[in-house]
């Protein structure tokens, strides 16, 4: 028995995952902040502390994410597409379009049936598709981000927005509030939005169910629906879809 | 404040002579006026070149000026001068940044601008465009300028190929643009005979154009020693060696470049020198103009052993035999045919794929020959004419040949606020794996 560490230094979280051989132990989800190192050290110490191990314990550590060059005391990094495909690979063997919305970027990467990658797509410089739109959305309503995937699904009339771009749909959704437009239907027209943006993209390497929906982004339960409706089918998601790429990273460095 | 990026480790010796070249253009620009000799703006793949030689006038060219700048990362002070007049950040940025320097050289009186990368352009005597199916910008981009500069004349002709259709055979129609285009260079000639006082020496045309006929042949002779495993040289360098070709056709000492680059190239082979060590992967960069300032970006694919063997950028030209030229002794006619005949070389190619384009036959024809594993394209907002087909191309590759991975960098040719490099080589991690695994289930 052997235990492994993967951490994913996002834009806005740090991950980190450890794995006792190939099973998941324990995780930990913190604010990546200004100090990436920092946080992969914190991140990885509470993970650790959680099952009473310590950095010693680790046979292997492979980081991934934005600052993944960073954590000088992994052995190696592997990028987070490819860690986001064996994370959902290792939890769901049959999906084969794995659509990752984080912080900044959403991405959809087509796997083959023994979970390569095939190819991927990131989004373009723009904030319309990743998680980015949702916190603009949280500020504009003054809400907590974790409570607009519920709030969501109460809606009934989705408010149309005209633009999938996030700046400018901030302002269309300020207008919809003064013409009092219901915060539901506004979050809900968001996702709308944001799936439809999510889905082009997604097409250009070409949707092959089955489907996960990953990254920050997969704990907005109205946005997964959203994404759904626009594939017409259910999606898989994880119980905790934000640490996929770090779970990716551990069973990567477990088979090192 | 200019940040002078370190060279590439990897560089072939030719292409270390190349900053000369470039230098030596524009100080060309700069003594001009001692010499006797007009200066022209110019514009690549325009057609002229030869004329320009052959009558003496010496090209300034503003996309090579432009891209030194962006190269030195100095080019943000021409770009903000070209946005206080209302020109947007979407325009053209090689055009933007020219005439952001036209402005303030204009300031100045018209003479030289101190702190211009590598001593800056000279003031133009004409300017010498050509609108054309390559580039939108083309058309106003000439006179645009000449808003600046007010007593430069402006000649923009206009040389067109038969547009692609799967139904028809555009070699039925290309005599009807070759005759075009020649009476469009015939204007050129007429123009320039005009502004500098001298006639064409028809003689001396024929020897340029045919001095280019051979460079051409060479450039592709060299170039395909780059099908070697492994390869002697790769994309980061072709974006340097290009240089000869695109800026000073039609000169003896842009064959001499050639000559010295082909031994170079057949002495690495013979040696087993590559570019990366070991080379694991090959690409081809397909599409799209590089960013300048980020050149690196080459050595960061070769550190991952990915090397670019072929790429279709600057890659301007086709072995003459290829291309079955008609033969003609009107040299302006035998441009014209070089022209036509070069960019609807890969249209029979294309008719006979169901649903594929010349742009994708040209892709595909690489991949086989160079043996490549995967394909970047570069899409720079500012410059339309790649950005805008780039998805559809790299679709259609995907629906008539096969899955090959492919990447599509963003970024832009001059305007480094586009440019993240932290994002790009995350990219290009993810992509080498994706080729990784490509590579191991075509095995």
């Amino acid at each position: 028995m052997a235990f492994f560490l993967g951490i994913d230094v996002g834009s806005g979280y740090t991950k980190a995952v450890v794995c006792e051989d190939t099973s998941l132990r324990s995780y930990s989800i913190i604010p990546s902040g200004g100090d990436y190192r920092k946080a992969a050290l914190e991140s990885s110490e509470n993970a650790l502390k959680k099952i009473n191990i310590s950095m010693s314990d680790i046979s292997n550590t492979i980081a991934t994410g934005y600052g993944a060059a960073i954590v000088d005391f992994a052995r190696q990094t592997l990028s987070d597409i490819s860690c986001h495909a064996i994370g959902i690979n290792y939890l769901f063997p049959s999906v084969r379009t794995v659509i990752d919305i984080g912080a900044q970027y959403s991405r959809a990467i087509h796997l083959d049936s023994e979970g390569r990658i095939v190819n991927f797509i990131m989004n373009e410089k723009c904030a319309g598709g990743s998680g980015k739109f949702l916190q603009v959305t949280a500020r504009i309503l003054q809400m907590d981000i974790k409570d607009l995937g519920r709030l969501s699904l109460t809606s009934e009339k989705p408010v149309e927005f005209t633009t999938a771009c996030a700046v400018f749909a901030e302002s269309e959704a300020v207008s919809r509030i003064s013409e009092g437009a219901l915060p539901a239907d506004i979050v809900a027209g968001i996702h709308k939005a944001m799936s439809s943006k999510i889905i082009v993209l997604a097409t250009r390497v070409g949707l092959v169910p089955d489907y996960a929906v990953t990254g920050g982004g997969a704990k907005d339960i109205g946005l997964v629906r959203a994404i759904e409706k626009e594939l017409k089918t259910n999606t898989f998601v994880a119980q905790e879809p934000q640490i996929t790429a770090a779970l990716g990273a551990a069973i990567f460095a477990s088979s090192r | 404040m200019a940040e002078e990026k370190k060279g590439r480790a990897v560089a072939t010796k030719t292409a270390a002579s190349i900053p000369k070249f470039v230098r030596g253009n524009l100080a060309a620009t700069l003594k001009a006026k001692e010499e006797g000799k007009k200066v022209a703006y110019a514009y690549i793949a325009d057609g002229q070149d030869e004329i320009m030689r052959a009558m003496d006038i010496v090209p300034a060219w503003g996309e090579s000026f432009a891209g030194v700048c962006a190269a030195k990362r100095d080019a943000e002070k021409y770009l903000q001068k070209a946005e206080s007049d209302n020109f947007s950040r979407s325009l053209c940025t090689y055009a933007t940044c020219t005439i952001g320097f036209d402005m303030v050289r204009e300031e100045l009186g018209g003479g030289a601008v101190p702190d211009a990368p590598w001593g800056g352009m000279g003031r133009p005597d004409m300017i010498l465009g050509s609108a054309q199916l390559l580039c939108d910008p083309r058309f106003k981009w000439p006179q645009a300028t000449q808003h600046y500069l007010r007593d430069v004349p402006v000649f923009v002709g206009s040389m067109y190929y038969p547009p692609f259709d799967p139904k028809m055979d555009h070699h039925e129609q290309e005599k009807f643009y070759v005759k075009y285009a020649t009476e469009e260079l015939r204007e050129c000639v007429k123009f320039c005979e005009k502004h500098t006082g001298k006639k064409m020496d028809w003689d001396r045309l024929a020897q340029i154009v045919e001095l280019s006929d051979r460079t051409w042949d060479l450039f592709i002779d060299t170039y395909e020693l780059r099908k070697a495993f492994p390869t002697p040289m790769d994309t980061g360098d072709a974006m340097n060696t290009m240089v000869p070709l695109t800026f000073n056709l039609g000169t003896q000492e842009a064959y001499d470049f050639y000559k010295q680059l082909y031994d170079e190239l057949q002495q690495k082979i013979a040696n087993g020198e590559g570019v990366a060590d070991p080379e694991k992967y090959r690409l081809i960069w397909a599409a799209g103009l590089p960013s300048w300032f980020a050149l690196g970006d080459f050595q960061y694919f070769n550190s991952k052993g990915a090397v670019f063997p072929v790429e279709v950028t600057y890659r301007g030209c086709e072995k003459i035999e290829r291309l079955e030229l008609p033969k003609t002794n009107d040299p302006l006619e035998h441009i014209a045919w070089r022209w036509v005949r070069y960019w609807t070389h890969w249209y029979d190619k294309a008719r006979k794929r169901p649903g594929s384009l010349p742009k994708v036959e040209r892709i595909i024809e690489y991949i086989e020959e160079y043996k490549c594993d995967g394909v970047v394209f570069h899409s720079a907002f500012s410059c339309r004419s790649w950005h805008a087909g780039i998805i559809h191309q790299a679709e259609t590759l995907k629906k008539v040949y096969r899955e090959i991975p492919i990447l599509i960098l963003e970024g832009d040719i001059v305007d480094i606020s586009s440019y993240n490099e932290a994002d790009t080589h995350n990219r290009i991690d993810a992509f080498i794996e994706a080729v990784d695994s490509y590579k191991k289930r075509m095995n």
